[in-house]
């Protein structure tokens, strides 16, 4: 049930995402999100899986993994590409009619861009962030970006560790989960059949065990940490410190560049690149 | 929890503090490394009052403690990050926590596991990441409050000879607190505690001498240890506190020996 | 006849995979009925997966669980049914408490086989009885109990729905002497009573033989020896190389074999070694 459950899990080693500054990371992202968002028409949503394709190469990242990731969301995804094959009207005629549904070459080509966004934007995400970073990297990241609000007093160390150490729980307490759900059926718990009242009363044997682990360990993480020293972030030292290398500007700056590519290649249409074609020939 | 206690652990031992469950003896580590203060009395660490806060800083980076759950005390996700956590906290420079980590995981004889992630571990690995972290900070003294209660016969014995290691070979003072006895044979001291009180100290074989000391604060003794005493009572002349099967096999060939040679 | 019988049972993780696993290869092994089967293993050796196998939460990827002779997979829709007549209690048991009263979570199992209030309540307090938890106790709250109390209040929450064979995944890991006493003897004592089955999986060798009346060694997801203890316990090598150890009490009678000092090393318990060793000084 819980154990595809991807999310938050880092996979230590060497490649060139792995080697990337995390705060560039962190830009590449943003960067990534809206090149995936804006990319609409055929040649630019081709480019912009090319690029995934691209970092799926760089990152080192197993591929067993990455169906790993998509798997749970698989019934998100289906929804979304359905619901945007039946209900896009188009202009043109209908590709198909039967009995109350109607697809539209608009609507393929909707669920079909659609499909690829979700797609691009969790695998993408995965391999910037979760995969390749591992999640000190990545607040420490975060607490040096958002440095600058430190002098309006938002507790920008504070924030950033809280996230490291949730992070770091994640794949214990998705363990901990699975226990205690076999563990409950064992006592023949049933957590599949009844209506939807039911089977929210059903979790209660789960959540509250969770709750009361989740308690025990933050208390005990916390004196584990205050005999290690911990007493904020004033004088802390970092074993790593974070560096930009050249590589990383180069690789920031292809980036944007190819974002920009594709706002512009995002104006032409697929048609357009066929007729521009045909006029050379 | 705990009533009158005094207690001096020296610098350089290697103690075990023996007592069933809710017997007060992880209210004693806590108050060790200065975590609890006591309602009544003083604990000093070094000299220096742990009830002082001004103190507080300077006793836990002298005294470090390895806790029961290994899940629960490691901060970070990847192995050298974790072990990293308290020289970052002491402020230290670059070079001086790369060279802690190092040095400790060497110590721990985890050095190939730096970059693997925490959660991937066994739990006597996870529990060696531990005593590396903890090592990292240059502690003289570290607590182990029930650090093997959770693991299988082999990852206890993985941490009970790093235990050995850093007394025998760093000079460390090591304080273990446990109820297995097996484990507790291995220091060179023992206190027995019960209900908030010591009620015996001693090497080894002097505290496994009182069998029925033991057997009435609901201990167990090891195995040769309660045949030979059971030998003892039935009138054979066998001395107490045999602690290993070798020493047993010795003990009883000298008896039947001397048996024949008189028969004969 | 056998309780439970595991005939040719391999379970695999990620087949058709370059990752594939056996957690467990081709496995036979019996489960005789009302008696204490000890069950020991190095940490990944198959110990828990066969466990999960035995009361169906797991389905084994080939081979057949039986359960007195009836295959527990060739109705799916009675679950349920096997899960109530085979009891898992896992590890640290303790962390699956939920409820307002340790009554109220000992009732959980019992409530979600459908039985009658009244059967429930009975139920309930003869479970408590074997846990060693008092009426007062039971009106608690789980969270307020010590360690050891949890740790049987779990293990009463499965013994309440009165399951014919019981699996148990080491009940008394990380308690004192005390508790440990405790948890095996209201365990061999509910053996006793209703004639059940117990599958007790342990590290540790001194109480594997002294409660067990057989002993399966698992190792890299086989099973490697099956046998009385005495039978057991007699190959040490054998043991050293599934990576276990011997009970002291062994390790001192092959000692004293090797000086010629006795002849057989089949001694487990403290017990009967004491007899063993006034017999040889009787014959000095």
């Amino acid at each position: 049930m819980l154990k595809d459950v991807t999310f938050g899990q880092y996979f230590p080693g060497n490649s060139l995402l792995h080697r990337t500054d995390p705060r560039i990371k962190i830009i590449l992202l943003i960067e990534y999100l809206v090149l995936v968002l804006v990319a609409e028409s055929l040649p630019a949503v081709a480019l912009s899986l090319c690029f995934t394709a691209f970092l799926i190469a760089v990152s080192g990242v197993r591929f067993g993994i990455l169906i790993k990731s998509v798997k749970p969301l698989i019934f998100v995804l289906a929804f979304t590409a359905v619901i945007n094959l039946f209900f896009t009207k188009g202009e043109s005629e209908p590709l198909l009619e039967w009995k109350f549904i109607t697809v539209y070459s608009e609507g393929v080509r909707t669920a079909v861009t659609m499909l690829i966004r979700l797609l691009s934007m969790v695998l993408g995400s995965g391999i910037l962030i979760s995969f390749t970073t591992s999640p000190l990297e990545l607040t420490d990241a975060i607490e040096r970006l958002l440095k600058p609000l430190k002098a309006i007093k938002v507790p920008v160390h504070e924030f950033a560790m809280m996230m490291s150490i949730a992070l770091r729980f994640i794949p214990t307490l998705i363990e901990e989960t699975n226990k205690i759900i076999s563990a409950q059926k064992a006592r023949c718990a049933d957590f599949e059949s009844g209506n939807i009242i039911k089977r929210l009363k059903a979790l209660v044997p789960i959540l509250i065990p969770l709750f009361v682990s989740a308690i025990r360990r933050a208390e005990e993480l916390a004196d584990a940490m205050e005999c290690r020293c911990y007493r904020g972030g004033e004088g802390r030292t970092k074993l790593k410190v974070m560096k930009t290398r050249p590589t990383d500007f180069v690789f920031l700056a292809s980036v944007t560049l190819f974002t920009v590519a594709i706002f512009f290649v995002n104006m032409i249409e697929f048609s357009e690149v066929i007729a521009f074609c045909a006029d050379i020939f | 929890m705990l009533s009158g206690l005094n207690v001096k652990i020296e610098k350089g031992s290697y103690t075990a503090i023996l007592g069933h469950n809710g017997c007060g003896k992880s209210t004693l580590a806590k108050l060790l490394c200065g975590i609890l203060l006591p309602t009544e009395g003083n604990v000093s660490v070094a000299g220096m009052d742990t009830a002082n806060e001004e103190n507080a800083f300077e006793i836990r980076k002298r005294c470090g403690m390895v806790f029961q759950n290994p899940d629960n005390q490691l901060v970070a996700s990847v192995v050298e990050e974790d072990i990293a956590f308290a020289p970052e906290n002491l402020g230290l420079a670059r070079d001086e926590i790369r060279r802690r980590v190092d040095e400790a995981l060497a110590t721990v004889d985890m050095s190939d596991y730096a970059r693997h992630a925490t959660h991937k571990l066994s739990g006597g690995q996870k529990q060696r990441i531990a005593i590396a972290g903890v090592l990292a900070m240059g502690p003289d003294c570290i607590i182990f409050d029930e650090a093997t209660a959770m693991l299988d016969p082999t990852g206890r014995k993985e941490i009970v000879a790093a235990m050995k290691r850093l007394n025998k070979e760093m000079g460390m003072t090591v304080v273990t607190i446990t109820h297995y006895m097996n484990e507790a044979v291995e220091a060179d001291r023992i206190i027995v505690m019960n209900q908030g009180e010591i009620i015996a100290d001693g090497t080894p074989e002097e505290i496994f001498s009182q069998v029925e000391v033991l057997h009435s604060v609901s201990l167990d003794v090891p195995q040769v240890t309660e045949l030979m005493f059971l030998l003892e009572q039935d009138g054979f002349p066998l001395p107490r506190g045999i602690l290993h099967a070798m020493d047993a096999a010795d003990e009883l060939e000298k008896f039947i020996g001397e048996q024949k040679n008189e028969r004969a | 006849m056998n309780a439970l019988e595991f005939k040719n049972v391999s379970v695999v993780y990620g087949e058709g995979t370059p990752f594939k696993k056996a957690a467990l290869d081709n496995i036979s092994v019996c489960f005789p009925e009302k008696q204490i089967t000890g069950l020991i293993g190095h940490t990944g050796s198959g110990k828990s997966t066969l466990a999960s196998l035995a009361n169906g939460l797991l389905k084994p990827t080939s081979g057949e669980v039986l359960l007195f002779g009836e295959n527990i997979w060739a109705q799916k829709r009675e679950m349920k049914k096997i899960r109530s007549r085979v009891g898992l209690v896992f590890q640290y048991p303790e962390y699956q408490l939920f409820d307002e009263t340790v009554e109220a979570d000992i009732s959980f199992g019992p409530k979600n086989i459908g039985l009658s209030d009244e059967e429930i309540k009975k139920r309930v307090r003869l479970a408590a009885e074997f846990c060693g938890l008092s009426q007062k106790e039971l009106k608690r709250s789980p969270f307020e109990l010590s360690g050891g109390q949890k740790r049987r209040a779990a293990i009463a929450g499965v013994l309440a729905m009165r399951p014919e064979v019981l699996v148990l995944d080491e009940p008394a890991a990380g308690l004192d002497p005390k508790g440990r006493e405790e948890i095996l003897g209201g365990l061999t004592e509910y053996k006793n009573t209703y004639g059940a089955t117990l599958i007790i999986i342990s590290h540790s060798m001194e109480d594997v033989a002294r409660y067990s009346d057989n002993i399966v060694v698992m190792k890299e997801g086989e099973v490697y020896m099956q046998g009385a203890p005495e039978e057991i316990f007699m190959q040490a090598e054998k043991l050293f190389d599934a990576a276990l150890d011997l009970p002291q009490i062994t390790k001192l009678f092959i000692e004293l074999k090797k000086r010629s000092l006795c002849q057989s090393t089949d001694v487990y318990t403290v017990g009967y070694a004491k007899k063993e060793i006034e017999k040889i000084i009787k014959n000095a």
